[in-house]
């Protein structure tokens, strides 16, 4: 529910504290930065001080009338004037990492422990510093008896401070641990009973159980089987990004065997081409990109030329089925798993491509590097918006500033290393390669340290010292988050990840495949599994899947063939009004949803259809908008600085930050494309090429055409307007109008819709 | 009950059924609701001149005297964002009332100046929340939350196009601003009332709208291509009936056909004279004004503009050396904007266009970065609880200062406006009330100003 603004009512107070200047005191107040893209008004509390202006503001304050004129008279103009100079967010420097300017900031004290414990005059280093027993505060001379006595008395009563709300910055102390581990997505999943009776006809895998049974619930049943054209067009382009060849189609079409699904699934999970496929959904989580946004001049020393490799890792990785927990671990810190196997380290790309800014020499700049490690690492892997802790304790989410900066500690304790590729490659006195091309782009350990928090994102307002280490709602109990010491703590935190310990991981991963099958994830902000994101439509199934997934050894192509062999999966997309009024969005999956293609699959698609595609695995990057270039779209060339125009008109996200999943625009800029240029035409004359030296005759080949690139043979209609268009060209255009036929097949909606 | 475009679109009229002829027909489809307008508009399209990362207000239309009286003085109330700085700063910007209403601005804007008259300044704005990403989100759809349609996705859905060879709705940008598509997303409504984003970092024209031009086919061929693709797509459709999306593409299509005819004329600024050219300044911000000009002129109903540069997605941020910024920044605005409203009016077209002007919110009136004292470093915040805004033309009342904030510039505190009632506002003068242009969706009807908005008469002539 959104608070809303208009009826805030607002005031300057002018307040005499002492002297004559007229001074505006400021409140503590609840910092915004700008990482939550969904923030919710936090209510506001306004403190008053000697009132001059405004009478409305007693209804409010009449409540703590006394407690507050105590406080208002014998503390807040002590704190003021003998310890905010040393201990407030004015302050130049915040000795001692403590803040005396919120009650939150108090009662949470410094590096030494709590200043003020309320009632408790002994725990209160406040108390102890004033009388200079523990500290000697302030520096400049003891304050007087009757100082010291007031803030006793104001401990001993309970210390009330009306300063701010018991969230915003200190939220840390504020934190109820046990609750929040409640939510859900802080469970570990677990098995789930199905919740039907398996043998119902509708039932292939446990998956669908769940299901279904949420369907019963609203009264809704699951459409039929899709036909065994759409079923291998669907499950082709899913599992392989490619169209199937019509020898393909008609071989599963024609096959009686009742396992004939399965068959084909494996074929499929064994090409190549899959995991060329499925090596884009990762590279997009992990902001993959071979440059820099901000490149001065010509100096491209802060480029990735052989970014590529890692992106091969990544089709390798999943061709060869590397379980999850290791692909991550591989991920976050091959380099201390394995340092020998120098070949593995080339995954480490997943942090090593990482953006650099300019002016690296500079701490603001590292701590903004440092920000865009923790948020593709926490939104990537984890699901967590880790990030909007920076600059204050989450505010919806029970993650304070301070686990923040023990995650950033990890990567300002890791540095971006250009490792050279071989023996023979010059290189600079500490190891890396003189010239980027020379290298590969990994990461490996540096001068260890641990951050202090940044107070308000700002590098030079230290606070406390944040140890390396987990963050804390992530782990079984507050004490198990312990501090990393092995080296940089990239190995730990790989471990505290790749874990089924983790109540994250799993979810997170399943969930993005399930989007991926289906075009819509079971949690709706797959990167924000926080309490700003959505709930999981089917928890039971996520979990009950997410389990299952760990037990089979975290392999994804377990996973996909799970999924796949689903009825759910193998559903028709057929559009039932009755239904659709229930469901409209499709949120029960009472129908597979009707999904469009991504450019890849769509421009391999056309590549496909017109024979061209090469079937070349790996190697350095290419232009996918040149009309020759005939390798697949996942090996296109990804800038920072300016994206292939056709992949940014085609919705390829920004790769200067983790996407959690792809916008969809319809635009006529995308259709003059389709329709005008020299990328289509050429995609076109190959196609008509291929099918008239095929066949003689216009109606084989249109035949043809519709078997290759639409998996299915057209109907009587498609094939009447077909020879109608074709008929009606006159006989200069002989050369020509099968390209044209060709085109408008290729440019078709059909063509990059799957069914 | 079906309206009247829904059963147009489940009549299936239009093109492929009956060739291109009927293709226009179906474009039709793309005209007013039947009950829309509500009542007479007094505009008929509008320019949203949007300055990313949020224009200074204390700089530019609200002077605020007692910041440089209590220079350096805490701020206190409901705050945002603590300062991390030495209190307020005073612009060091002078101010003067001009025209004959008196209208005051700061010497940064000496051309708009010249228009005073025809401005209608809201001192009074205020929004939800002082971040980029919901800022953006509210003043574009309402809602901080994404996705919803967007002000400009509306305005085409109620009104329709003035010319189907163009879309209704255009986004120029050279590139994309923070949060990017989903600030023109259509969202739940039907998808050719997107805004089509134009980048205008290159503003040749076979730049701004690539592949204009078939390499090969003549436009007679194509045409008798496309009538072909279009029964092939019909066809398609009709097997899958409820597919919103299939219309969409279909209509994209036609569209992107149409605009063939018309785009690389309208979208081409080399054939404006070089004196207009000056006019507006050869920045990208200017050359954008004047194609939106263009744009406008060819029944585009609805322009965005967005105030974005190659390196940074939000100029007006200005968290440090604001003064200097803002020096530059208006500069550049002020020309293209006054050069916008001088144009508008010598072709008879400010009268029923309305230009609006502003940012997702202020800047704070205290400084920021300001270590020392030294005004030339130092920067302002985010601001959301008191920010100025214009509009002119379009039925707006010009001369007019509407509302105030306190003496600082803290809080909107005198007919204050929130971004609802802007856009309650904007759709009342293009001939919409707010309350009952909606659309059910998910079993309910969406409205942009949602259950919140009021339209701010005391503006409207």
């Amino acid at each position: 529910m959104l608070v809303r603004t208009r009826s805030r009512f607002v005031m300057l107070i002018r307040t005499k504290i002492s002297g004559d200047a007229s001074v505006i005191l400021t409140t503590a107040r609840s910092p915004d930065a700008d990482c939550v893209p969904a923030i919710e008004i936090m209510q506001q509390q306004t403190i008053i001080l000697t009132i001059c202006l405004s009478s409305i503001l007693f209804v409010s304050a009449a409540v703590f009338a006394d407690e507050n004129e105590f406080f208002e008279k014998k503390i807040r103009p002590v704190l003021v004037e003998r310890c905010f100079k040393c201990h407030s967010e004015q302050a130049d420097k915040v000795k001692g990492g403590l803040l005396l300017d919120s009650r939150d900031a108090s009662r949470r004290g410094g590096d030494s422990g709590a200043a003020v414990v309320p009632g408790d005059l002994d725990a209160s280093l406040l108390l102890s510093a004033l009388r200079y027993e523990s500290f000697e505060m302030p520096p400049d001379g003891k304050l007087p008896d009757a100082v010291i006595a007031a803030f006793e008395t104001w401990i001993k009563q309970g210390a009330h401070d009306p300063r701010d709300a018991p969230t915003g910055e200190a939220a840390a102390a504020e934190i109820n641990w046990e609750e929040a581990r409640r939510f859900w997505a802080f469970q570990l999943p677990t098995l789930h009973a199905l919740p039907i009776d398996v043998s119902v006809e509708t039932i292939r895998r446990p998956l669908d159980a769940f299901v279904v049974s949420r369907l019963n619930d609203s009264k809704l049943t699951p459409n039929p089987e899709a036909s065994r054209n759409v079923l291998i067009r669907r499950v082709t382009f899913d599992l392989i990004g490619l169209p199937p060849t019509p020898e393909e189609v008609k071989s599963f079409v024609e096959d009686k065997a009742p396992d004939a699904f399965e068959r084909l699934v494996e074929r499929l999970l064994a090409s190549p081409q899959y995991g060329e496929r499925w090596s884009r959904t990762w590279l997009d989580l992990a902001r993959y990109a071979e440059d820099q946004a901000h490149i001065v001049g010509n100096n491209t020393a802060l480029c990735y030329p052989n970014a590529y490799l890692y992106r091969d890792w990544v089709i390798n990785a999943f061709n060869k089925d590397l379980p999850y927990d290791q692909f991550v671990r591989q991920q976050l810190a091959a380099d201390l798993v394995n340092p020998d196997d120098k070949a593995s380290h080339i995954a480490l790309g997943f942090i090593g491509l990482g953006p650099k800014y300019y002016r690296r020499s500079d701490i603001e700049v590292m701590a903004e590097e440092w920000e865009d490690r923790v948020d593709t690492v926490a939104r990537g892997l984890l699901g967590l918006t880790i990030a909007c802790a920076r600059c204050h304790d989450h505010k919806y989410d029970p993650i304070p500033t301070e686990d923040y900066y023990s995650l950033a500690g990890i990567f300002a304790s890791t540095e971006m290393f250009n490792r050279p590729l071989d023996a023979q490659r010059e290189r600079e006195k500490d190891g890396r390669a003189k010239k980027a091309e020379d290298a590969v782009h990994i990461v490996r350990d540096t001068k260890l340290q641990d951050l202090n928090v940044f107070i308000r994102g700002d590098v030079k307002k230290k606070g406390q010292v944040a140890k390396r280490r987990f963050p804390r709602i992530l782990c079984s109990t507050e004490s198990l988050s312990l501090a990393f010491e092995k080296g940089s703590g990239r190995l730990e935190l790989a471990d505290s990840i790749a874990t089924r310990d983790n109540s994250l991981t799993a979810r997170v991963i399943v969930n993005r495949v399930w989007g991926q099958l289906f075009g819509e994830p079971i949690v709706g902000t797959p990167s924000n599994f926080g309490s700003l994101g959505e709930r999981p439509t089917h928890p039971d199934l996520l979990d009950d899947l997410s389990v299952r997934f760990m037990n089979s050894g975290w392999s994804l192509k377990w996973l996909q063939r799970e999924i796949v062999l689903s009825a759910t999966y193998r559903q028709s997309s057929d559009i039932d009004s009755a239904k659709q009024d229930i469901d409209p969005a499709n949120r029960l999956l009472w129908r597979m949803n009707r999904r469009r293609l991504s450019v890849e699959a769509w421009r391999d698609a056309l590549l496909s259809v017109g024979d061209r595609l090469a079937f070349q695995l790996g190697g350095p990057s290419i232009d996918p908008q040149a009309p020759d270039e005939r390798r697949r779209t996942a090996y296109s060339r990804i800038s920072r600085l300016e994206l292939d125009a056709m992949l940014a008109l085609f919705d390829f996200p920004d790769p200067n930050v983790h996407s959690p999943k792809r916008n969809e625009t319809t635009t006529p800029l995308q259709k003059l494309f389709v329709l005008n240029s020299p990328f289509m035409v050429r995609q076109a004359e190959a196609f008509a090429r291929r099918v008239t030296e095929a066949e003689a005759s216009d109606t084989d080949r249109i035949s043809l055409a519709y078997k290759i690139a639409l998996g299915r043979s057209p109907s009587a209609d498609e094939r009447e307007i077909g020879l109608t268009f074709l008929d009606g060209c006159d006989e200069a255009e002989e050369e020509t109008r099968w390209v044209q036929y060709a085109q408008i097949v290729l440019a078709s909606n059909e063509m990059f819709m799957l069914d | 009950m079906l309206n009247r475009r829904q059963m147009l679109q489940q009549a299936g009229a239009g093109f492929g059924m009956v060739g291109l002829a009927g293709a226009l027909n179906y474009l039709q489809a793309g005209e007013a609701l039947p009950s829309i307008p509500h009542f007479t508009p007094k505009a008929k399209r509008v320019i949203f001149l949007f300055m990313n990362g949020a224009p200074s207000h204390v700089d530019t239309f609200d002077p605020k005297p007692a910041l440089a009286k209590h220079e350096g003085a805490q701020p206190s109330g409901e705050l945002y964002r603590k300062n991390t700085g030495s209190g307020f700063m005073p612009s060091p910007f002078k101010f003067r009332a001009h025209g004959e209403s008196g209208v005051v601005m700061s010497e940064l804007l000496p051309n708009l100046a010249a228009h005073a008259d025809d401005l209608c300044v809201l001192r009074s704005m205020h929004t939800n929340v002082p971040n980029h990403e919901p800022g953006l989100l509210v003043m574009n759809s309402g809602n901080q939350q994404p996705v919803r349609p967007s002000l400009g996705s509306w305005c085409s859905y109620g009104l329709g196009t003035e010319n189907e060879n163009l879309p209704g709705y255009v986004v120029l940008c050279p590139g994309l601003p923070v949060v990017g598509p989903q600030l023109w997303s259509s969202s739940f409504l039907p998808g050719e009332h997107q805004g089509m984003s134009v980048d205008t970092n290159d503003m040749h024209v076979d730049k701004l709208v690539a592949n204009l031009k078939h390499p090969n086919l003549t436009r007679a061929q194509q045409q008798r291509q496309l009538e072909f693709l279009s029964k092939l797509n019909r066809l398609h459709r009709d097997k899958r009936q409820g597919e919103a999306e299939l219309d969409a593409q279909i209509r994209a299509m036609e569209l992107a056909f149409n605009m063939q005819r018309e785009a690389s004329e309208a979208f081409d600024v080399r054939r404006e004279p070089a004196h207009i050219h000056d006019m507006y300044g050869q920045t990208p911000f200017g050359q954008s004004c004047l194609l939106a000009r263009r744009l406008c002129e060819n029944g585009v109903r609805f322009l965005q503009v967005y105030y974005v540069t190659k390196t940074g997605k939000q100029p007006w941020d200005t968290h440090s050396e604001n003064n200097k910024k803002h020096r530059e920044l208006c500069a550049d605005s002020d020309r293209a904007t006054a050069a916008l409203l001088t144009d508008l009016k010598a072709r008879g077209m400010l009268e029923d266009t309305l230009v609006i002007w502003g940012g997702e919110f202020g800047r704070t009136p205290y400084a920021q970065n300001n270590k020392n004292k030294d005004y030339s470093k130092a920067g302002r915040d985010h601001h959301h609880t008191g920010f100025s805004m214009f509009m002119a033309g379009g039925g707006t009342r010009g001369g007019l200062m509407y509302g105030n904030t306190d003496e600082f510039g803290m809080n909107a505190v005198e007919n204050r406006v929130h971004v609802h009632d802007l856009h309650a506002t904007i759709l009342h003068l293009m001939g919409i009330d707010h309350k009952r242009l909606t659309y059910r969706y998910s079993g309910r009807d969406f409205r942009l100003t949602d259950v919140y908005g009021e339209v701010v008469r005391g503006i409207v002539s």
